[in-house]
């Protein structure tokens, strides 16, 4: 895990997609190849860290190692290039999790390593 | 596709539940064993696993070898084919294309999963496994979270209700009552579904296909070796696996299951069929709201009617296009790389005139469609009654 996690860490910090060099669309995750015009001219790319919510979920029954968090909202979040990702919403009022919510990202620890006890960081968005 | 027939000659599965008494592999010789008792002996060309996550699930991997070591089948070439959820529909289209393509005269695939050895998190994690490890595992979404988020757009964007939402699965609970091989063999009303347990809301416990072990297979042959085969065959007539955008979050359209949309339109033209000619198919709701979006690819419902038609009696054993004749993934149950065989068990039962009290009359075509992950991989087949 550790080793998997240090490899994209920066994409977790500060949400790096890709840009497609030929006609300007925008990914998150990041891609190999544009899905909307096929070009393999990508680059890394920093996303805008604000956007709505598409759709939302509150899991009642997570994965291990996520225990202490649930129920967690999770989101998928159309950010303002158009790209979109799935997220856990945080520090916000339950009656404020609802589709079309204008969210902006932070950082918060994302999940403690249950053998090593390492803190891994990442992306989570809130209501704004 | 040029090259020969091929055939089902027979079947065999376990009922689905939990073998605490068995292992992943007696699970797959007993569900084997039941498929080879079709080739009157002869020996069979190729034997093919299907089975999502035998190293999690029973620290176990080469379940090809196993499978033949313990049948006794020393010599035949064997592997494990894996696409999460699709596994079982992915090894029978492997075995189905080198049948038909001549290469082989025979081929046994058997699908199996040992879930119930692990602890329900870990069955989880497990399951998550089928998804992205980096954007997906690592925010911490289940399977049901991923399901969840779908539901919630399909009912908000195409104004479907918590009781339309709920008709699939209570249709297939309907239909598993009188299937001796289902996990659960019980009717429920559309109150069950939206009183029990909140799972990732809007998705609910009974929203959700059960864990449960299992292992079913078939026996695919060429003209040739059903010859020395006792009656009862069924012809396979088309099969295509197609994949589509990893996650569904990465899709333009969530709503839109891609996969099934262009496997189910292959397998139906290499089968040289109209889509009315079915006369049932089997439908991969691991969640009802994957069911409803599934006869939408498949072009039985219109965009956001899924579930509203299964509610109006569309689906049912005495409506238009029956589905899920035994119980679907949530009633009969779902061991997950075994469930696509499960589908293709039923799917001949029906075809042979065998299936008993869950017989649709005068069955002559079926289809069955099996999903891995959120319709990355859909592996679809078609079958006919033989003549």
């Amino acid at each position: 895990m550790a080793i998997q996690y240090w490899r994209i860490r920066d994409r977790y910090y500060r949400l790096i997609g890709s840009r497609c060099g030929a006609c300007g669309s925008e990914f998150f995750p990041p891609v190999y190849r544009c899905k909307k015009c096929g070009s393999e001219d990508i680059a890394d790319r920093e996303m805008p860290r604000t956007g709505k919510i598409l759709t939302h979920t509150l899991l009642h029954e997570p994965l291990p190692g996520f225990e202490a968090l649930a129920p967690f909202y999770l989101a998928v979040v159309k950010l303002d290039n158009g790209a979109k990702v799935l997220t856990q919403i945080v520090d916000s009022p339950p009656d404020a999790v609802k589709s079309g919510a204008k969210v902006r990202a932070v950082v918060r620890r994302a999940k403690v390593d249950g053998d090593s006890g390492q803190i891994f960081y990442g992306y989570k968005f809130v209501v704004e | 596709m040029s090259g020969q027939r091929a055939y089902v000659a027979s079947v065999g599965m376990t009922p689905i539940g939990d073998h605490w008494g068995k292992s992943i592999l007696d699970l797959a010789v007993d569900a084997s064993r039941g498929a080879l008792a079709g080739l009157g002996g002869k020996k069979v060309d190729q034997v093919i696993v299907g089975n999502m996550f035998s190293a999690v699930g029973a620290s176990q991997e080469h379940l090809g070898a196993l499978v033949t070591s313990a049948l006794g089948l020393r010599g035949t070439p064997a592997f494990k084919v894996e696409a999460a959820c699709a596994s079982g529909g992915s090894a029978f289209n492997t075995g189905y294309r080198l049948v038909k393509s001549g290469a082989i005269g025979s081929a046994l695939v058997v699908g199996v999963e040992k879930m119930r050895d692990l602890e329900p998190e870990e069955a989880s994690r497990a399951l998550a496994m089928a998804e992205s490890a980096e954007y997906t595992q690592f925010v911490g979404a289940t399977f049901a979270a991923l399901n969840g988020l779908l539901a919630r757009l399909y009912m908000e964007q195409e104004n479907v209700t918590r009781d339309e939402l709920s008709a699939m699965p209570v249709l297939d609970h309907a239909n598993a009552v009188t299937a001796a091989h289902a996990q659960f063999r019980k009717a429920i009303t559309p109150e069950v579904v939206s009183r029990s347990a909140l799972i990732s809301d809007p998705l609910r416990l009974f929203d959700c296909a059960p864990v449960g072990d299992g292992a079913a297979a078939a026996l695919i042959v060429n003209d040739d070796a059903l010859a020395g085969a006792k009656g009862g065959h069924v012809e396979i007539l088309g099969g295509k696996i197609a994949t589509t955008e990893f996650s569904v979050y990465e899709r333009e359209d969530m709503l839109d299951f891609l996969a099934t949309k262009e496997a189910f339109k292959g397998a139906m033209a290499e089968a040289g069929l109209a889509p009315g000619k079915l006369s049932l198919a089997e439908v991969h709701d691991a969640f009802s709201v994957v069911g409803a979006l599934s006869l939408e690819a498949m072009g039985y419902s219109k965009r956001g009617q899924g579930s509203k038609d299964a509610k109006a009696g569309k689906y049912s054993m005495d409506g238009e296009l029956p589905i899920n004749t035994f119980g679907g993934l949530k009633a009969r149950g779902h061991p997950v790389g075994a469930t696509g065989m499960y589908q293709i068990a039923e799917a001949f039962l029906q075809l042979a005139g065998k299936a008993g009290k869950n017989q649709v009359e005068g069955a002559q075509y079926a289809a069955t469609q099996n999903i891995g992950g959120v319709d990355s991989t859909s592996a679809v087949h078609v079958f006919g009654r033989a003549s």
